[in-house]
């Protein structure tokens, strides 16, 4: 056993990230290589112990990327310290893959058996090549009856241009092959360069907040070394602060007394502001520092903005404390405040995708204690006025008058699915209906096609990626990447309840698309406004002309009558639930609307 | 209807009038008893009574007599104004009903002109059992019927057909008793014609008294399971709207105004027990799962020999005034132990006991004084609700009262829920 407590020797170090389309098994892969080195013995081993937060448990997905110091005695005898860090692989969470890259000095890109190459094997691959690391394919789940290993090694070559011949197989569920792909990761990644003796360098590449200890920066050394103790200087922040605990992840938090060249591990400092300690900064030492940080990473552009309300006003200072803290442990959130009419003062926040958006709002709810109304997912539009001014715009509600308008400019994506060929027509049709362009396609093998267009990005974030799985039967995989600003005929549609307009419910949306939005969306609030004690007309406008109606006709009959042998405690329960019920609804303009109506509009296609 | 109120000060005014009427005597508390067994499960019940269990009657009786006669031995029972037996199908403990009814005679001090109601169903209304009843002091019966059309009686999964009903009532009238009928509306595939059928026939059947209640879906029900899985359509409130306006109609026509939101009666033939329960009087429940409702310092009195659990009180807030308590429903336990702590308890204090009796007031017509409801701190919120059309405030005889309009039946969730939240 070695001592966890002396620096290690770097030639013995192997970085690594682990990275694949969602559910490829990525995250049973480390569980296997946690048990394979007895970092967790088994009793302790939950499944995808790396997935802590509980709404990953719950999504059986990964979020946050975590990172992990196993120790592997090797074919060659010797004993290998490997960092392991385990990424997300949905597409909003990219980010958080790159910031994970750039740790490791190589990947294991973990490909199913059965499944094949899919959108995001493709994207997270080439994140790697752009990262220069060494990329060992692993072909997983060889154990499912349906897998095709020779397949997929075709396609691996075909569509990443990268020899498979090498490819490790594995069953992340048995444990075959899994000793074989740490063989790989010690022969193959190199092992980490830097000067011990140059002054301390080290990329925090995550951090989070920990109620006892205060900010939990996750760091990568690169040259000299960090211990408890030490003075160190954040150079991007410029803040100076006293080491209390540097230690690795197993995958508890262990202190140790310093770390050195390559190593992987966390720093406590005691901060407590979490503006002051930025990921993708450079720690060095306060005195006689390093003046050069390393690169950081590019800053990450929110694809889709959204307002967050509290439905309990008082609550705004709360959230814009959650927020504050959430953004420490995601970098990814921004925000700004915003008010509305309808729905008083929040945030306009941007993210990365709906998916992110979603579990963002799930994790200030829970995590804080907060109960949050979202607005329908808007995108950054660029407003050219007649005066010359230019503006972007986050919100529909910030839309100038038709009257000043020049031109608008939405952001485009280059959108790649992946199919199989049974699908492509499938795929075609509803593109179609999304103000898509056809670009090309491609065969990589007999059971996957890859098609290309490209799309606003307003279309994708209306509900696409659903109905692009259920069209295909899920498997359709899907990838985008933002190619830039295209001027569109965009108009904003805006809603009024009981002939008053309510701003958080106002979209922008293409002409040819309006009038038929329209209708469907007041349609759909019919269902979900409850009939209140007056009739309420719903309707949808453009520029004050009214393009569609509905009704929501007067409730007529509300009463539990029947009151049984004076039972009068039960019955006051149910209208104290009632009450209670109406109050998760917002009230505008004496119209009680509940938080789906804010959504609605993401459900309106077809 | 003078002579009828003289001759009832005690429940038709309420708590107050009656402790100034009778200051020194023994407080007035109305019983009742839950008998909590049927032949069958009805689609639609999710009140507490078990199908079978014939073996467990007797025994029932018997805790139920143990009960009564213990609050009896504790004061409590001294000036009992009504009596109601209900459940469940009390007639289907047949001669053990008769046993339970004298014996409430023998231990409790029901006060000799005291409104004494029998609940049953059709199918357990037998001649010869009504007579014993009769003769042991009940006064009156509340029959379930329901509807007097057999595939509404299918639908709501009652185990007797419209044919049974009509001769339970006859056998009533027969008995020259006093009965109320119940009925339903709102059942999925009703129609208004059914409904209409069904309120003449009620009217025929010589009853001098009708509930009318919309059917609701309770969690956990066959009907609601059936709502859920599609095999049966969703309620139309808009239909039991209508068909509650057509009984408000036709029951009026036929001398049987509506006096409360779900009761409708000849002059002279209002429940008394019910306006016990909408004018804040005291009663106690017996049986599993039976509620009651006490002053507080009466509650305290008991809970303290029961060793029952007691408010805990700090100093800090306002002083108590209401304890409403119900008992579990579990059967077997309560055979084997009748006078167990109650599990749900609840204290009111004088404020929320005056925003109480105003919510429960609103239910009847005569409404409430506008004098208790600025009481309560209540008259802006009733001025809220009269802009909406739901109460009105006039003035009769020099009494300035609120009152719940058509509307406000109809809305009755929001006319309560208001005036319970005070917003
Ligand atoms: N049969 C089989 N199932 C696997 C294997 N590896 C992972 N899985 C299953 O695939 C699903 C996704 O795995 P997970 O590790 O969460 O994937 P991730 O999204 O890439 O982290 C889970 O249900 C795993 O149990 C394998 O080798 N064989
Ligand atoms: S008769 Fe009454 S208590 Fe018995 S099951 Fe039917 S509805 Fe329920
Ligand atoms: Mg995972």
């Amino acid at each position: 056993m070695i001592d966890l407590r002396a620096m290690t020797d770097p030639t013995l170090i192997r970085n690594f990230s682990i990275i694949a389309h969602i559910d490829h098994g990525k995250s049973t892969l480390a569980d296997r290589v946690l048990e394979l080195t007895h970092t967790i013995e088994d009793r302790d081993m939950m499944e995808q112990v790396l997935d802590s937060m509980d709404i990953e448990r719950e999504r059986g997905i990964t979020i946050k990327a975590q990172a992990v110091r196993v120790l592997y005695e090797a074919d060659d005898g010797k004993t290998y310290t490997l960092n392991l860090i385990d990424t997300p692989g949905h597409v909003d969470f990219t980010y958080e893959v790159s910031r994970s890259l750039a740790a490791c000095e190589g990947v294991l890109l973990v490909v199913d058996a059965a499944q094949g190459v899919e959108a995001q094997t493709v994207a997270n691959a080439l994140m790697a090549m752009n990262a220069h690391l060494e990329i060992i394919p692993l072909i997983n789940k060889i154990d499912l009856p349906s897998a095709e290993p020779e397949r997929v090694r075709h396609e691996i070559e075909e569509a990443l241009q990268i020899p498979a011949d090498e490819a490790v197989l594995t069953s992340a569920k048995t444990g075959e092959g899994v000793r074989a792909a740490l063989e790989s990761v010690v022969r193959r990644v190199p092992a980490p360069v830097g000067d011990p003796a140059a002054p301390l360098k080290a990329l925090i590449f995550d951090s989070f907040f920990d109620a006892y200890r205060g900010v939990v920066a996750l760091i990568r050394v690169v040259d000299g070394h960090v211990a408890a103790g030490m003075k160190i200087r954040m150079m991007a922040t410029q803040t100076v602060t006293d080491v209390e605990e540097v230690g690795v992840r197993r995958p508890q938090q262990v202190p140790v007394s310093e770390l050195g060249v390559g190593e992987v591990g966390y720093l406590i400092t005691g901060l407590k502001d979490p503006s002051l300690v930025k990921v993708g900064d450079t720690v060095t030492a306060a005195k006689h520092g390093s003046l050069d940080p390393l690169p950081g990473y590019r800053d990450v552009k929110p694809m889709v903005y959204t307002g967050l309300f509290p439905i309990d006003g008082d609550q705004y200072p709360e959230l814009r404390d959650a927020l504050d803290k959430l953004r420490l442990n995601d970098p990814a959130i921004i925000y700004e405040p915003e008010s509305s009419h309808a729905l008083g003062f929040g945030f306009r926040c941007g993210f990365l995708g709906l998916l992110h958006m979603e579990i963002v709002k799930e994790r200030l709810e829970r995590e804080f204690d907060l109960d949050l109304l979202a607005t329908a997912p808007s995108v950054e539009f660029h407003v050219f006025k007649t005066n010359g001014e230019e503006i972007a715009i986050h919100s529909p509600q910030d839309m100038p008058d038709p009257g000043v308008l020049d031109r608008v400019e939405e952001p485009y994506l280059k959108v790649t699915v992946l199919v199989p060929p049974e699908y492509v027509g499938a795929v075609m049709e509803m593109n179609d209906n999304h103000r898509s362009t056809f670009v090309n396609m491609q065969y990589l093998s007999a059971t996957t096609v890859d098609m290309h267009y490209e799309m606003p990005l307003s279309e994708l974030i209306m509900d696409y990626f659903d109905q692009l799985k259920s069209r295909t039967k899920g498997y359709a995989s899907l990838d985008y990447e933002y190619i830039g600003y295209r001027e569109s005929d965009l108009v904003k549609l805006d809603v009024l309840l009981a002939g008053k307009p309510v701003d958080a419910l106002s979209f922008i949306v293409h002409k040819d698309k309006a009038y038929a939005r329209g209708k469907v969306l007041t349609e759909k609030l019919r269902k979900i406004i409850p009939r209140q004690m007056f009739e309420v007309a719903i309707q949808a406008a453009i520029g004050g002309r009214i393009i569609a109606r509905e009704t929501v006709s007067a409730k007529r009959k509300d009463v539990i009558a029947k009151c049984y042998g004076g039972d009068i405690s039960r019955k006051r329960k149910l209208l104290e639930k009632q009450k209670k019920g109406k109050k998760r609804m917002k009230n505008l303009g004496n119209v009680e609307v509940p938080q789906e109506a804010f959504m609605a509009i993401l459900k309106v296609d077809d | 209807m003078a002579s009828e109120a003289a001759m009832r000060p005690a429940v038709s005014s309420g708590l107050a009038t009656l402790a100034a009427d009778t200051a020194a005597a023994a407080l007035p508390v109305s019983l009742y008893v839950h008998v909590p067994f049927c032949v069958s499960k009805c689609a639609y019940c999710d009140f507490h009574s078990v199908p079978g269990h014939e073996s467990w009657r007797q025994p029932f009786v018997d805790a139920a007599l143990f009960e009564v006669g213990h609050w009896s031995h504790h004061d409590l029972l001294d000036d009992v104004p009504t009596v109601y037996v209900g459940g469940g199908t009390p007639t289907l403990l047949g001669d053990g009903l008769v046993r339970l009814v004298r014996g409430l005679r023998e231990t409790a001090r029901i006060r000799p002109q005291a409104e004494f109601t029998v609940e049953t169903n059709p199918e357990t209304t037998d001649a010869i059992l009504v007579a014993a009843l009769i003769d042991g002091g009940v006064n009156r019966f509340s029959l379930g019927v329901q509807s007097f059309d057999d595939e509404i009686l299918r639908i709501l999964g009652r185990c007797h057909d419209a044919e049974a009903a009509s001769g339970a009532a006859r056998t009533l009238r027969d008995a020259g008793a006093a009965f109320s009928i119940d009925l339903i509306c709102g059942v999925p595939g009703q129609s208004f014609e059914s409904w209409d059928d069904t309120l003449e026939k009620a009217v025929a059947s010589g009853a001098r008294h009708v509930s009318v209640y919309p059917l609701t879906v309770e969690d956990g029900t066959p009907l609601a399971v059936a709502v859920e899985s599609g095999s049966m359509p969703a309620l139309d409130p808009d239909v039991a709207a209508d068909m509650m306006l057509a009984a408000d109609v036709a029951l009026a026509a036929a001398g049987m105004p509506r006096y409360e939101v779900a009761s409708y009666a000849q002059p002279g033939h209002e429940a008394r027990h019910n306006q016990v329960y909408w004018s804040g009087g005291a009663y106690l429940g017996i049986g599993p799962s039976a509620a009651s409702m006490l002053p507080h310092d009466t509650y305290v009195r008991l809970a303290d020999g029961e060793g029952w659990p007691l408010p805990e009180q700090d100093g800090g807030q306002p002083p108590l005034a209401r304890t409403r308590f119900s008992h579990s429903s579990d059967l077997p336990a309560y055979l084997r132990r009748p006078l167990t702590a109650p599990t749900e308890l609840e204290h009111l204090s004088e404020a929320e006991v005056k925003r109480e009796d105003v919510m429960l007031g609103l239910r009847l017509r005569r409404g409430v004084l506008a004098a208790s409801v600025e009481a309560a701190g209540l008259t802006a919120v009733l001025g809220g609700l009269a802009d909406k059309g739901l109460v009105s405030l006039s003035e009769r005889d020099g009494d300035a009262r609120w009152r719940t309009t058509e509307q406000g039946w109809l809305l009755g969730n929001e006319v309560f829920g208001s005036v319970w939240a005070g917003e």
